[in-house]
């Protein structure tokens, strides 16, 4: 009898091909943002089954909870003309197929070469993934640890500037100069004899 | 019995899906970005695997580096997406060849 | 209970054999997802009553004794209208959303424990799981707006898409102290690392801004610009009749449910009576205790609170927010370091 994570495996396997399969090949970008959610997935799914839960919730929440919410609404938001986009795709088709199939045989004799992994060696004192993880990141791999938060900082503020356009068509709130009006700015009196007004 | 193979072919097969989605989608640059991602998920599929079988943890320290590297990339490549699509309304690939010289 | 535990699984296993253990887990999960769907279902009544009373009208009474029967009443008219799907909409994407709403809401509660031994799944990173989970209803709402092919609907979903994502990361770093203090990502360590001290004292100023953070995630007013009436009819749900109106229905009260559960498991002590000589009361009567005043303070605000413009949302959010969140994880460390390991 085949073991129930085998089965699981072969599952998430499939569904991760397929969706990763449609993501390239579907004709509406939003379709390729949506399968893509769904391949990272079943990619947590498989984190999952090779115990690295905190692997797969970071995966979900930052793939799935940040970087395909911020696909989703590019592709949503910007007026592109995606039917002119794919003209001509199928030409590419036998490059491609080319390309990838020969990585792809590449990649697996390569693979398949290596015999050496023998069977799983379990640590001798179960310690949670999660401590695991924080006790490697944060003594061997600190400096690297501490770059990467630069190079999110870094992805951070270059986004902004790289988006950020002030339009001069647009009124918008300024909380700052409101508050700092003071009265003799925001009113004037005016004396209208009597008799004499309108 | 699923061992570490078959985790590294599934991820081949999934490296090689992002590499033809490149040729593929050769003008569209969403897809590109998308079929990017894909490659490096296979890597930090790769990594998880190695992790596991080998029973040492860096693998999975360097995938939550692969995540931080791809989120930033994510980010930048849609922030100059966005930014070429307002200047020049498309975001054909073959369109963006104002810098030669 | 244990012996009739026992006995329910010696008959399954004589039963069904090797199936039993799926058998098993179905199981678990209809017990549990029964009293949640309820609850959902009660908290409309609930609401409109209690809001009801606050603006001094009477509230639904008609059905049944002190209209007790309206929410099942209104389920039924749900369930007998016809799904209407416009005729240029996404038809799968337009159907697969409503799903991913509510699928997302009702999942999250495998990891939650209602007392040490209530729990359908104790996973050592459980409040990951439940922030994980929680973050792809954002999905539900986005797939609605597109896929409705309607200038309202896309609105709707991309403010409250916006709103989500924001309101998570503020919600996510209230949470971050609670985990420094309880040194565990599992919600049953989180809980008993409270039995000295409920978390909601050393962290008041956490528990405040993640109970904002938490009406601004479920869409709830002040903050339910996405559905705001008055200027985009009904938001992202605005194509949506029938069923595929009322899964988001339950949906938004589900997480309205999860997201007070989680506030009464990281802040509140769960099930942990607030001084030791009352410990004679069972911890489920403390939990739904706690539970009730959260659910009732979100009833509350909705009723005294008017919206808030959507710049000002994102402003509180990250110019706010964000800040002395992080400011308090630095504190917090700061103070354990100080005082040496918790």
């Amino acid at each position: 009898m085949i073991p129930v994570a085998d089965i699981v495996f072969y599952l998430l396997a499939a569904v991760l091909v397929i969706a990763a399969l449609r993501v390239v090949t579907t004709r509406n970008p939003v379709h390729s943002a949506l399968f893509l959610v769904l391949t990272f997935f079943t990619a947590a799914g498989l984190f999952v089954l090779l115990r690295a839960e905190f692997l797969a919730a970071i995966l979900v929440m930052v793939y799935m909870g940040a970087v395909a919410v911020l696909f989703l609404f590019v592709v949503m938001m910007l007026d592109v003309d995606f039917a002119e986009l794919r003209r001509g795709a199928l030409s590419h088709l036998p490059v491609g197929l080319a390309v990838g199939g020969v990585i792809l045989v590449e990649l697996i004799i390569v693979a398949l070469a290596q015999h050496s992994a023998g069977p799983v060696t379990e640590p001798a004192v179960a310690v949670p993934n999660t401590l695991a993880i924080g006790r490697v990141l944060y003594t061997t791999y600190l400096l690297p640890f501490e770059i990467a938060s630069l190079v999110l900082l870094v992805a951070m503020i270059g986004a902004i500037v790289l988006t950020l356009r002030k339009r001069p068509d647009v009124r918008k709130q300024v909380i700052s100069h409101q508050l700092a009006r003071t009265r003799d700015q925001a009113v004037e009196l005016k004396k209208v004899a009597s008799g004499e007004g309108a | 019995m699923v061992g570490l193979n078959h985790y590294l072919v599934l991820a081949a097969i999934l490296f090689a899906i992002g590499l033809f989605g490149i040729f593929l989608n050769r003008k569209n640059v969403i897809i590109i970005l998308m079929s990017i991602e894909l490659i490096l998920l296979s890597v930090n599929l790769n990594f998880v695997a190695f992790s596991r079988f080998m029973g040492d943890v860096t693998g999975q320290v360097f995938t939550f580096f692969v995540l931080t590297v791809a989120a930033a990339e994510a980010a930048i490549g849609l922030a100059i997406l966005v930014a070429f699509f307002r200047n020049r309304a498309t975001i054909d690939v073959e369109e963006i060849d104002s810098l030669k010289g | 209970m244990a012996e009739f535990l026992e006995y329910m699984h010696g008959m399954g296993t004589d039963l069904l054999g090797p199936v039993w253990p799926l058998a098993w887990t179905v199981i678990k999960i209809a017990v549990l997802l029964a009293p949640v769907m309820f609850c959902v279902t009660y908290l409309t009544l609930a609401e409109r009553r209690i809001i009801g009373f606050m603006q001094i009208r009477i509230g639904p009474n008609r059905v049944g004794p002190f209209g007790l029967l309206q929410p099942i009443a209104d389920a039924v008219k749900l369930f007998v209208k016809e799904t209407l799907i416009p005729e240029k909409a996404d038809k799968v994407v337009f159907l697969l959303a409503p799903i991913i709403t509510l699928g997302a809401a009702l999942t999250a509660w495998a990891v939650i424990p209602f007392s040490p031994e209530l729990i359908l799944a104790d996973i050592n990173v459980g409040l990951l799981y439940v922030l994980a989970i929680s973050s792809l209803g954002v999905y539900g709402l986005l797939m609605s707006g597109w896929a409705s092919n309607s200038r309202y609907a896309f609105l709707g979903s991309l403010r409250s898409a916006a709103q989500m994502v924001s309101y998570e990361v503020s919600m996510g770093f209230t949470l971050i102290p609670v985990i420094m203090l309880s040194g565990s990502l599992s919600l049953k360590d989180v809980v008993a690392a409270q039995s000295g001290m409920w978390f909601v004292i050393p962290l008041f100023p956490m528990f405040v801004i993640y109970f904002i953070s938490v009406v601004a995630e479920t869409n709830r007013a002040p903050f339910d610009l996405p559905e705001a009436e008055a200027e985009l009819v009904s938001g992202f749900a605005t194509e949506y009749s029938a069923m595929s109106y009322g899964m988001f229905f339950l949906g938004e009260y589900a997480n309205m449910l999860l997201v007070s559960t989680l506030g009464v498991l990281m802040f509140l002590g769960g099930w942990l009576p607030p001084v030791s000589w009352l410990g004679f009361i069972p911890g489920i009567i403390w939990f739904l205790i706690k539970l009730g005043v959260l659910l009732f303070a979100f009833l509350w605000i909705r009723a005294t609170f008017p919206r808030y413009r959507y710049d000002q949302l994102m402003r509180l959010g990250w110019k706010v927010f964000l800040p002395f969140s992080l400011f308090w994880i630095f504190l917090t460390g700061t103070i354990i370091h100080l005082v040496g390991a918790v």
